[in-house]
């Protein structure tokens, strides 16, 4: 099982943000997406899930191309966007059945894991309630309880941190490496190093919509010249300084 | 401030403006023009055999006149944004509300004009009140008002009072009223002096610390009630949607494994969402009201079946609520039969529509029943022949707007 995203060039309404963007993700392989706003982050992930055409390049995973294939390539894949989204007319429990029929996944099975993941997010005396009325960090966990409740092959999850609390993230981060030990996939973006580094060990710097480095955060700091000493944020100050002199 | 409130007051002008232009369209205008010559004509003809100076009449009058000052809140046109932006300027409110207090009193003026004229002759020739009175008592009433929208601006405070301090006044007003139309003719003037010390006392009410959320979502709950009347005539974009649970309608939902997930989401919004429900609702209920009103079986037939028409047709665009949802377009939704599930759905709540028009039917017109079965006929003609085939248009249409981007 394996993504690979292969010379992807693509953007809004003919105009590349990303170009030529290769990129391999092994089964049991997680890889942090990093760069400054405006980088090409989002618009990579909204390529990834079918969301916007690609004007070159293709994505496959598993062997199935996105682009031929869009139906079975999302049955592969799971979601956590970085603004929760929520149907407001479904409860908590409704958004898990929803999940459980769009999957096809096995209702008792589907349930035994749904109560594990609603229990560790302290969710699951909130089954009635409309999620629409939830706190930020609350509709943040309905997000994640319904992503991993998918046994997707594929997660692609897009700045997951902002809202959650410590108990959550550290939760949030067990579940990440669980799913690395069972081999799947898992694309991040986030700023939140501190707490992505406990779970993710490569990263991809991603500026001007082109990915210039793809490795562990200390072949990271050896490509950019950063001492030990150097803060993480010295590597945004010289992405910077490349846009500007680009 | 005071330039921030002026723009604010135009823009909310322009906004009023553009749909009262819908609501009062030509059809309504007309409707309205119809039923005010009725009421009028009935009015006349009732003034001519009414005794003169009955034991009721002030009663009547302070109803009415009462009823028409009810209308009318604060205008303040505080956005969420507000509480951010507009933080650290609790002082300078003053500046801002001056302006939106007068503006707000336009509404009540009006009102309390066309009330007070429409009521002069019974005043005037029924209960004997000479004019200088009763233009007295249309005046303390406006300045009633004027009272009332001063309290109110400043009781949007962290004491939460506004709702007691407004149902206080429009209560004391209505004891006043009652006791000045029962006295003596000229406790008018004593009506007119009270209102006018309550102005004036408006000045030395002493300001405690304004409270912006509240403030806000004051006059977030006086939009939705504005735009709620603006959305019985057209489509109203700012109106934020308030999704209620309704568990009391969960048996109307087929057991979890039983449909398809478009038919499960479709189903829920229809019963959880106001834009449909209401719709639903409202036209179940005209239909109802038109049976009872003609009562007559041809007519009422085909009033209803073009309800019912109308009914469904409105509400198509459920099958595109969730076109723009990111998590509906990643998950594996399959779209293919879409246009059939939302046109079974529809053809649900149809059937459902069709059950309670013929039940209403059998209440109103008994002897009649057998051509309320006709409804049956029409909902299965709608369900069979017109959903399926113009679902089944949405949903290409749908298809070919996706390619398109």
């Amino acid at each position: 099982m394996t993504l690979e995203i292969s010379h992807l060039t693509g953007g809004y309404s003919g105009i590349p943000v990303i170009k030529d963007v290769n990129l391999t993700i092994a089964s049991g392989e997680a890889i942090g997406l990093i760069g400054l706003n405006g980088a090409g982050k989002s618009t990579t992930i909204k390529h990834l899930l079918g969301l916007l055409r690609p004007q070159a390049g293709k994505i496959t995973l598993n062997g199935i191309n996105l682009a031929e294939k869009p139906a079975e390539f999302k049955k592969l894949v799971a979601y956590i966007p970085e603004t929760p989204v929520i149907y407001p007319e479904l409860t908590l429990k409704e958004h898990l059945e929803l999940t459980i029929l769009a999957y096809q996944l096995d209702p008792d099975k589907a349930w035994d894991k749904a109560q594990e993941l609603l229990t560790m997010f302290r969710l699951a005396d909130k089954l009635d309630w409309l999620p629409v009325h939830f706190s930020k960090g609350m509709q943040q966990k309905v997000m994640i309880v319904a992503a991993f409740l998918t046994d997707a092959q594929l997660l692609v999850i897009d700045e997951p941190f902002t809202g959650l609390d410590p108990l959550a993230v550290a939760n949030f981060i067990g579940l990440i490496k669980e799913a690395q030990e069972s081999g799947k996939e898992i694309l991040m973006t986030t700023h939140v190093l501190a707490d992505a580094q406990q779970a993710i060990k490569t990263y991809a710097i991603l500026n001007q919509g082109t990915i210039e480095f793809t490795g562990s955060l200390d072949e990271i700091r050896d490509h950019y010249g950063l001492k030990a000493s150097d803060s993480f944020d010295k590597l945004y100050q010289l992405l910077y300084q490349e846009q500007k002199n680009a | 401030m005071r330039e921030l409130a002026k723009k604010r007051l135009q823009s909310n002008l322009q906004q009023s403006a553009k749909y009262l232009a819908l609501v009062f369209n030509d059809f309504f205008v007309l409707a309205l023009i119809f039923i005010f010559g009725a009421v009028m004509f009935w009015y006349a003809q009732v003034m001519k055999v009414l005794p003169v100076k009955a034991w009721y009449y002030p009663l009547v009058l302070s109803a009415l006149l009462w009823l028409a000052y009810l209308p009318g809140k604060l205008v303040t046109l505080l956005q969420t944004a507000d509480r951010q932006f507009l933080l650290a300027t609790d002082d300078r409110l003053g500046e801002y509300l001056a302006p939106m207090r007068r503006y707000s009193l336009v509404l009540p003026a009006l009102l309390l004009a066309l009330a007070g004229g429409i009521m002069y002759p019974f005043a005037s020739l029924k209960m004997g009140l000479s004019n200088l009175n009763y233009f007295s008592l249309v005046l303390a009433l406006f300045l009633a008002k004027v009272f009332e929208q001063g309290a109110v601006s400043r009781s949007l405070t962290f004491d939460h009072k506004v709702k007691q301090v407004t149902w206080l006044i429009r209560l004391v007003l209505l004891a006043l009223l009652l006791a000045s139309l029962y006295s003596l003719p000229n406790a008018l003037y004593l009506l007119l002096a009270l209102a006018v010390i309550a102005v004036l006392a408006l000045r030395a009410w002493k300001n405690s610390a304004f409270d912006w959320q509240y403030a806000i979502d004051y006059e977030a709950r006086r939009k939705e009630t504005v735009y709620a009347g603006f959305a019985m005539f057209t489509d109203v974009k700012e109106r934020q949607v308030n999704i209620k649970r309704r568990k009391y309608l969960d048996f109307l939902l087929p057991p979890f494994g039983k449909e398809s997930p478009n038919s499960f989401l479709y189903r829920r919004t229809l019963l959880r969402d106001p834009e449909y429900l209401n719709l639903l609702a409202r036209m179940t209920a005209f239909a109802v009201l038109l049976t009872a009103m003609i009562q007559d079986p041809v007519w009422s037939l085909l009033l209803s079946a073009l309800v019912m028409y109308l009914t469904v047709w409105q509400l198509l665009p459920l099958g595109q609520k969730y076109d723009q949802n990111i998590i509906y377009r990643v998950y594996p939704i399959a779209q293919k039969d879409r246009g059939q599930e939302l046109s079974r759905v529809l053809a649900w709540a149809l059937l459902l529509q069709t059950g309670l028009i013929i039940i209403f039917w059998l209440a109103i017109m008994p002897g009649q029943f057998a051509w309320s079965l006709l409804l049956l006929v029409w909902c299965g003609l709608l369900a069979k022949g017109y959903l399926p085939y113009k679902t089944q248009q949405l949903a290409k249409k749908s298809r070919y707007k996706k390619r398109k981007k």
